[in-house]
Formats: C-alpha cells, sequence, structure tokens
C-alpha cells in the first residue's frame, strides 16, 4: 500500500484562500454550534497549515477515519438527530474540518469550496438579518478568489485572483438581480420544514399564571411592525388581539388548541371606520395571527377565525410573514350567548379565591346590576392602592386572594386574572385575552413597531345586550400605560435618571433610523413572495401576473444580459488601438503595392519599395524613417505629421 | 475464471467505441468545416467549442439543489446566494470562451530527431489583446503541453511532445488548445488543422558493425621547428593509429578512444555504403548507417554516403550530416 507522502508545499498559493473561505462562511453559525466543532475545525486548519508550510506528511488513514466517526457521533450525541439547519451546519463544519486532512492535489479543494457555499447557504436559513446579504457577498467574493487561486494559472497574484473574482462577481450582478425579481415565488414549500429548536420562542405563552413566575419579559425584540394606509389609530385603541384564554384552574388560565369556527366571524357586528393595515410578523413558532381588534379580514393563507375571536393559521409561524388586514375599533359580538356558554364562560373551581370570592358577592348585592357591579369593581382597583410593578411578589397558593388582599402589587396579568375571577364569581361571563398593546410610533418609516414588551393582558365580559365588551382592568389601575407604550415609559426613565436627555435621545433617533432600514429590509427583501411579486409585476406593467410570464420574462432578459456581457468581454479581449503612425504606414504599404513579408523590418521592406521604383525613393525614406521615429523614437507627433504628409503627397 | 462466450457485447466496450466513434465524427465534421489552416492562425468565435467539466456538472446540480432548497424555505437570500451561483455559471463560460478566441497560433518548427526520441513541435502563443490569458495548454492525442499564461502583447512557445517510432515525415494533423479558466466549470477549446511534419531519422543501432576501413590519402607532412605538426582536432582511434596521437586526457574524461589529428597529416575519408553492409533487413542498414554518422559527426571524421539513388561526397560538418541523414529518413519513402 503506497504510504501518504510528504506534501510538496504545492497547495501554498490556495490554502490559505480555502482556508479564509471556510473559515468566512463558518464565522455565522459559531454561535450556535457546539464549541467543540469550532475548536476542531480550528484545530485542523491549522495542523493543516503546517503541515503544507513544513512538508509533512498528511495523518494516515486509520486517524482519520478514528477523528471522523468520533467527529458523527459527537454530533449525533449533541443534537440526537442529522437532519436540520442546527446538526446540518454542524455536520458540514466537522465534513469540512475532516476534508482539509485528506486534501492533497489542488483539486481535492473543490470539495471544500463547495461545503463553505452549502455552509454560507444553511447560515442563510438559520438568520437574515440586514448585514446578512453583504457579509454573503463578501463570503462569495472570497469563495470565488480561493477557486480562482485553486484552478487558474500559477502567474496569477492573489491580488489579481481577487480583482478578477470581483469582477466576475460584478457580472454576475445584473443577472442575479434579474432572476432574483422574476423567477416565480410560490407560497406552499415541497416538503415540511424543519423547525429549528435551538432558537427560543420569543412569543406570548399559551398559558397565564400570574404569580408563578415574577417577572415580564422586557424584551425590546420586535414582535410585529404594523404600517397604516390611513390614519394611525389612537394609543387607546391599539388592543392587538392574540389568543383567548376560557379555563382558570384557580392558578393557571389556559385557552384551547387553535380551531376552526365558522360562526365566529358572523357573530361579530362592525361600525365605525374601516382600518387598512401590513402587519410584518416576525416568527413566533406558534399559529396565532395579530391584529388590532376587532379583525375584519387578513390575508393569510391557511388561516381562519377561532370560536373567541382569536386568529391562528394551520402551520406554525417559522418565518416572517407579511400580511394586509382590516379592522373596525368599533364593534359588537355574540350579544346572543346561550346559556350553556354563560356557565362555561363562567366557570371557576370549586374553593378557590374564598376570599376574593366573597368580596365579590358581596359588591354585587350592594351595586344591584351587573353594569354597576363592573364599574364598582374597577373604581376600587383605580382608588385603592394598587400599584402597578414589573416586579411583584410572588403568590403562592390562591394567588388572586393573595393578590387582591395582601401584596397589592402587579402587572396587567395580575389585574386581568384577579377582575376575570371576580367577574366570573358572579356570573358574568369572562374570557382573557392575551396579544399586545401600544406600539411605537417610527416617525421615520411611518410605522408601527410592536416589541415584546408591549405584550398585554386584559379581559372581555359578557353582558345583555352588549355582548362580548373589553375591558382593561390594568388602564383603571395604571392609565398612563395604556395612554403611553411601554417603551416610552421606559425611555423616559432612562434619560431622566442619567440626566442626560439628549444623548439619549441621539441614541433614540439611531435606533429609529436602524429600525426603518430593518422594516424596509423586511418588507421589500425577505418579505417579497407571491403577493409582493405580484403586485410588483403589475407595477412594471404585466398584466395579469403569472409564473410563465415571470419565467418568459426571466429568461428573455437574460438571454439579453448575457449577450450584452459577451459584447463587454469582447472589447475587454479587443487588441489594443493601432496608433496613428502604424495606420498611416500601413496606407503607405497599400499603395506601394507590395506586401510585407514575415519578420521584415521596415528598413527592409522600404529598400524593396525603392527598387520597386512604384514611390520616389526619397519619399520612401522620409515615410521609413518618420513611421520609425514616430513609433519608436522620440518623434512624436511631430514625426507623426511628417508621415501624414508624406503618405498624403503618394499619388 | 471460465471462458464461456458472453453473448451479449460488453457494455463498457460499447460505450467506449461509441464513444469513440462519435469522437471521431466530430472530428471529421470539424475538420471539413474548418479545413486546413494557414501556419499562423487565429482563433475566431466560431471554432472555439465549449462544453461543462466534471466540476462544472456538480456546480449546475449543487445549483439546483440550492434552487430547490430555497423556494421551500421561501428564503430570499438564499435565493440571492443561488442566482448568483447562477449568474457566476454564465459569466464563467463566456470568460472561458473568450480567453481562447482571438489568441494566434503560428507553428515555430520541429527539430529532426532519431526513431523513439520524442519530436517536440513548437508552437507559439500570442496574446494580442489587452488582457491576460491565463491557463492555456495545447493537446494533441496522447500528448500535451505545459499549461503557461499569456500577458497582454505576450509570445510564448508551447511544446508538443510526441512520439516517434518509425523513420521519416511524422506529421501533426491536429492539435487542440484548450483553457478551464476561469473556474475550471467550463472546458473551452479549439482543434488547429495546419500542415505541420517533421522528421524522424532512423535509430542508431546501438551495437553496430565496425565501419569500413578508412582509406587514407597521403598528405604533404610540414614540420615545424619541434618537428611538431599543427593539432587540427580529434578523430575516433582506429587501429594502427601511433598510441603517440592518442588523446589520453579526452580518454579519461569520455572513456572514448580518440586520435589528435594534425594539419597536414593525413586525411581519412571513409564511405558508408548502404550497398556493402552485411545485413539483410533495410531498416536495419539504415540503423548502422545513422550510428555510423553519428559517431564520425563526434569524432569530426569526413564521411561520404552511398544510398541507392543518392551520392554525399565525403565531407562533415552540421549541413552534410543533416542532409545525409535526411537521405536515410526518407530512403524508398517516395518522400524525398
Amino acid at each position: 500500500m503506497a504510504r501518504p507522502r510528504g506534501t510538496d508545499g504545492s497547495l501554498l498559493s490556495s490554502l490559505p484562500w480555502t482556508l479564509a473561505a471556510l473559515l468566512i462562511s463558518l464565522a455565522p453559525h459559531v454561535p450556535f454550534i457546539p464549541l467543540w466543532i469550532t475548536a476542531a475545525f480550528a484545530g485542523c486548519a491549522i495542523w493543516r497549515y503546517v503541515i503544507e508550510t513544513r512538508r509533512l506528511t498528511l495523518p494516515a488513514t486509520w486517524l482519520r477515519a478514528a477523528l471522523a466517526l468520533g467527529c458523527f457521533l459527537g454530533v449525533l450525541a449533541t443534537y440526537g438527530a442529522i437532519s436540520g439547519v442546527g446538526p446540518g451546519s454542524a455536520l458540514l463544519a466537522i465534513m469540512a474540518s475532516l476534508k482539509l486532512l485528506e486534501t492533497r492535489k489542488r483539486r481535492d479543494q473543490f470539495v471544500l469550496l463547495f461545503l463553505s457555499i452549502f455552509l454560507v447557504m444553511s447560515s442563510l436559513l438559520r438568520e437574515q438579518y440586514l448585514w446578512s446579504l453583504p457579509y454573503m457577498l463578501v463570503s462569495i467574493l472570497v469563495i470565488m478568489t480561493a477557486w480562482l487561486r485553486m484552478s487558474a494559472g500559477r502567474s496569477q497574484t492573489a491580488r489579481q485572483s481577487f480583482a478578477t473574482g470581483g469582477r466576475l462577481l460584478a457580472y454576475a450582478a445584473p443577472l442575479a438581480i434579474v432572476m432574483w425579481v422574476f423567477f416565480p415565488r410560490i407560497s406552499t414549500p415541497f416538503w415540511a420544514v424543519p423547525i429549528d429548536t435551538s432558537q427560543a420562542s420569543s412569543g406570548l405563552s399559551d398559558t397565564m399564571s400570574p404569580g408563578d413566575i415574577s417577572e415580564l419579559s422586557m424584551s425590546d425584540a420586535v414582535a410585529f411592525r404594523v404600517t397604516f394606509d390611513g390614519a394611525i389609530p389612537e394609543p387607546r385603541d391599539r388592543y392587538w388581539r392574540g389568543l383567548v384564554l376560557t379555563r382558570f384552574n384557580g392558578r393557571t388560565w389556559s385557552g384551547r388548541e387553535p380551531s376552526i369556527s365558522r360562526s365566529a366571524h358572523d357573530q361579530i357586528q362592525f361600525g365605525g371606520n374601516r382600518i387598512d393595515y401590513e402587519v410584518t410578523l416576525e416568527p413566533t413558532r406558534q399559529q396565532w395571527l395579530f391584529a388590532l381588534d376587532m379583525p375584519y379580514t387578513w390575508s393569510v393563507s391557511q388561516s381562519f377565525m377561532g370560536p373567541e375571536q382569536q386568529l391562528a393559521r394551520s402551520t406554525p409561524i417559522d418565518q416572517r410573514i407579511n400580511y394586509s388586514a382590516t379592522s373596525y375599533t368599533d364593534y359588537r359580538v355574540q350579544t346572543d350567548l346561550s346559556r350553556q356558554y354563560r356557565i362555561w364562560y363562567s366557570g371557576l373551581p370549586e374553593g378557590s379565591n374564598p376570599r376574593t370570592a366573597a368580596l365579590a358577592r358581596q359588591i354585587r348585592a350592594a351595586a344591584g346590576s351587573d353594569r354597576a357591579y363592573v364599574e364598582a369593581v374597577l373604581k376600587k382597583l383605580n382608588e385603592e392602592e394598587y400599584y402597578y410593578t414589573l416586579e411583584p411578589p410572588p403568590l403562592g397558593s390562591n394567588p388572586v386572594d393573595r393578590f387582591l388582599f395582601d401584596t397589592r402589587r402587579g402587572f396587567c396579568e395580575h389585574y386581568a386574572s384577579a377582575f376575570s375571577v371576580m367577574m366570573r364569581s358572579v356570573g358574568i361571563p369572562t374570557r382573557i385575552v392575551l396579544g399586545y398593546h401600544g406600539g411605537e410610533l417610527n416617525p421615520m418609516g411611518g410605522h408601527l413597531i410592536v416589541r415584546q414588551s408591549d405584550a398585554h393582558a386584559w379581559t372581555e365580559i359578557w353582558l345583555d345586550g352588549l355582548g362580548w365588551y373589553r375591558i382593561d382592568p390594568t388602564a383603571a389601575v395604571a392609565p398612563e400605560r395604556i395612554e403611553m407604550s411601554a417603551s416610552d415609559a421606559a425611555f423616559d426613565g432612562i434619560g431622566a435618571s442619567w440626566g442626560l436627555a439628549a444623548p439619549s435621545r441621539l441614541l433614540h433617533q439611531l435606533t429609529l433610523t436602524w429600525d426603518v432600514l430593518n422594516a424596509k429590509w423586511n418588507e421589500w427583501i425577505l418579505g417579497y413572495g407571491t403577493e409582493t411579486q405580484n403586485s410588483f409585476m403589475k407595477w412594471l406593467g404585466m398584466n395579469e401576473p403569472s409564473w410563465r410570464k415571470m419565467l418568459l420574462t426571466l429568461v428573455g432578459l437574460v438571454i439579453g444580459i448575457v449577450m450584452l456581457l459577451s459584447v463587454v468581454m469582447m472589447l475587454r479581449y479587443r487588441p489594443p488601438a493601432r496608433d496613428s503612425a502604424a495606420i498611416l504606414y500601413q496606407q503607405f504599404v497599400r499603395k506601394s503595392g507590395l506586401e510585407i513579408r514575415t519578420g521584415e523590418t521596415a528598413r527592409v521592406f522600404a529598400r524593396r519599395v525603392q527598387a520597386s521604383g512604384a514611390i520616389p525613393p526619397a519619399t520612401v525614406t522620409t515615410i521609413t524613417e518618420s513611421y520609425l521615429d514616430a513609433r519608436y523614437g522620440q518623434g512624436g507627433a511631430v514625426a507623426c505629421e511628417r508621415l501624414k504628409q508624406a503618405v498624403g503627397a503618394i499619388a | 475464471m471460465s471462458s464461456i462466450p458472453w453473448p451479449f457485447p460488453d457494455p463498457r466496450g460499447l460505450v467506449t467505441s461509441l464513444r469513440t466513434r462519435a469522437n471521431q465524427r466530430v472530428r471529421r465534421w470539424a475538420r471539413k468545416r474548418q479545413g486546413t489552416d494557414p501556419d499562423t492562425t487565429t482563433l475566431g468565435s466560431g471554432r472555439v467549442y465549449i462544453l461543462p467539466t466534471g466540476v462544472g456538472l456538480l456546480f449546475g446540480l449543487m445549483a439546483f439543489a440550492m434552487l430547490l432548497g430555497s423556494m421551500n424555505y421561501n428564503n430570499n437570500l438564499s435565493f440571492v446566494l443561488t442566482f448568483f451561483l447562477i449568474g457566476v455559471g454564465f459569466v464563467a463560460m463566456h470568460q472561458c470562451q473568450r480567453n481562447l478566441v482571438g489568441l494566434e497560433l503560428t507553428f515555430a518548427g520541429a527539430d529532426p530527431v532519431f526513431a523513439g526520441q520524442s519530436m517536440r513541435f513548437r508552437i507559439a502563443v500570442t496574446n494580442r489583446s489587452k488582457s491576460a490569458r491565463y491557463g492555456i495548454r495545447l493537446y494533441a492525442p496522447d500528448t500535451y503541453s505545459d499549461v503557461h499564461d499569456l500577458q497582454p502583447g505576450e509570445s510564448k512557445v508551447f511544446v508538443l511532445p510526441v512520439p516517434t517510432d518509425e523513420r521519416g515525415w511524422i506529421s501533426l494533423d491536429r492539435f487542440g488548445v484548450r483553457t478551464l479558466f476561469p473556474f475550471e466549470l467550463f472546458r473551452s477549446w479549439a482543434w488547429l488543422h495546419m500542415n505541420i511534419r517533421g522528421l524522424v531519422y532512423p535509430a542508431p543501432l546501438n551495437s553496430a558493425p565496425q565501419p569500413p576501413p578508412t582509406m587514407v590519402a597521403h598528405g604533404h607532412r610540414q614540420h615545424d621547428a619541434r618537428g611538431e605538426e599543427d593539432f587540427a582536432g580529434l578523430r575516433r582511434y582506429h587501429e594502427g593509429d601511433s598510441p603517440r596521437h592518442v588523446a589520453w586526457k579526452a580518454y579519461a574524461r569520455s572513456g572514448q578512444l580518440l586520435s589528435k589529428q594534425f594539419a597536414g597529416a593525413d586525411t581519412s575519408s571513409q564511405w558508408f555504403d548502404f550497398n556493402e553492409i552485411a545485413a539483410v533487413d533495410v531498416e536495419k542498414r539504415l540503423s548502422i548507417l545513422t550510428r555510423w554518422i553519428v559517431d564520425a559527426d563526434r569524432t569530426l571524421e569526413d564521411y561520404g554516403l552511398r544510398v541507392p539513388g543518392t551520392e554525399y561526397e565525403p565531407a562533415h560538418g552540421e549541413r552534410h550530416r543533416q542532409k545525409c541523414l535526411e537521405a536515410l529518413a526518407l530512403f524508398a519513402s517516395g518522400d524525398a
């Protein structure tokens, strides 16, 4: 068996570039893949480079096989699977590391470059930020340069390879743009997109247990952005309806799984002004959709309205989606509720929160009517000493009793839960709506940013003749929470506490600008889907866009651009322009009636012309000497002029 | 293995033979289409052919897979990546073809060799354009040149070594020029059919019999003051030469016995006659004659050659050697 011999250093011109290409394509994965894989790659890369510079031998086959097996089992142990973006990119990184150790010839590096392209691709599947595009372009440039270092002639310097790679990429850009714009987008995937579980869910939770976890997310992460077609609704109307919780076990509120209700939409009577808007929803990995209370239409495929007027899609939202919707803030829902449902919506577990139940019955007896009772409860929350805080104390068992009578501190969930329990205690049907409230207006982009910190919980009670009616108990305690968005409040606090309003305002402006860029990016680049493409095609003047028309346009444009490119390249490769002296001399040759023989110099040719007698010998000498002086000597323009006159003088 | 005849044609052999026949057809077509090229030919775009390489096919497959992935994930950024790669593929195709178009190829001669040595056809390739050409290689059946880059205005001589086995003219009916630049995704090439030939001398026989005895014409001796003659050169030692005249220093260097020749000394001349060689085989006789000529040339001896139809008076020198060897190379080939 032929033992691998020492390397010959022939890869030294291309290996550093290949390593750079791998490094740049692996870098975005580093935060997501286990540290040992990054370490393994770094180790293999350095090892391989040292092998090449010191002309050592490559590791033996058994060692490489053992390493491969070890790494494969490592990935399997870390992820428990080998499919999906996470384990997939980990495997790619491992394959690249191990392939490095057996790369012997220049051509072996093809595999490495293919791997780095796949690494770039999988990083794009993971994240699509604004900077992902320029980063990807730089990655391709480095990969192309490495490719050229490997395949081009040896006389090309690294700098030339880089320039050539850049030029070829620049040529490819118009083709890429045309294909990107016109390639028909389909809305349904061919196969199930595996969910990347390495990213935690950032949406609302499906249940609500006030007092269990005594902190609220103050995450600045964007939940969704909204662009309104007309005026932006007042802050007090900005309730973004999400999911609805109907069951209470004494501690925890929960709702039902997303399900279709054929009659839910019919139960709503809409009134007032229609509000048109467009929502760009960040992935939540849940099925809920968010819309301004109360949604009338929404353009999401395979979506539906549930029995409690909550919107959901049949599949989880794993990718950012863009949809337009219309809502009416003035509405009535289900003015007619059957007795069974009234009992269902006012159910409470036996014996839980007894103090609250007693208090409720007491207030109800004093109030006389349901409406007066509701007002009395809200008044109690407003006038007595209840505090709005984001860090309330934990509540233990019978949390509503503890909250209402002892701690008296809480945020929206506590108030919504306590209010609902009080309503249900006297038989008023009540449900809790989870969603978002408010949102910050970005004056530059003209859109509303709704963040995770805007998450909110409010209640809906059913009153005879009124139907389901929204009541926000938090507003009774902390009206400013409702009039201003949470992030505005937070911002004012920061500015005041530092005593530096101006710099933080500037910072805030920058944040808003960045948000505008991100919003446009999401809308135009990432959100370029079936509908956006269709409307863009119409804007371009295509009648009734179809995939057939788009493909035909694509092919036509690609052919056109390729022909244009071909012309550009022809010009690049054309011979240099003959200088005017050479052109004049050619005229002289033509007039002489002779032809220059191969290898014949101007002076030798001159003697032949003189011998032929076609042109006066003195003229021939003048022409020849002027030509040589203009072309190779110091004669310049003067000699060229002399040549011109002499040639012109020949009959 | 048993030798039961397999009733069906060997599939691999079938494919190979089909490929060979297809190749031949394509080549005949190209030959017919292009005709015979002059000794200096500039490659026009119509005769530069292009096809994807294996790597190119793999690249296309990868781009297609990436397109499917992008469609499935509906991921617009990976669409960007995919379309950039496809665009690069298109650009590479044109760049690859342009890398050859406009090159000027000139036959720059081929020095005669002895049969068994490889004939080195020299072809000068000139880049008359403003851009450099990378990774150019010439090739012919079973042989190829080194890979060279050509800077703008640069001209380089490519050597195509072609093995020879028999004397006579060897012609290079067809050779190609090809490039894989920029990414080895495509191979573009052009076929050239120039009238190129090189002369192959018979191989000098290693164990040749002794050449016929030297005929000595007695010269007029001139002695200088010390009674020594003027040294004129060396020739091969023959029996009967004075040991005094043996060049012992040269013997120590080369292991070959040489005799010093002196001006005014006896001029010896040999006749190498085809008909006087005892061997039967014509080729063997020619080989023997070649050996004698090569040796005689090395020792500066005069020799004459007599083959049926041709006779060269004894002489020496490069030109004489060429004439004689050429006569042997083309003996009875009807080509002289």
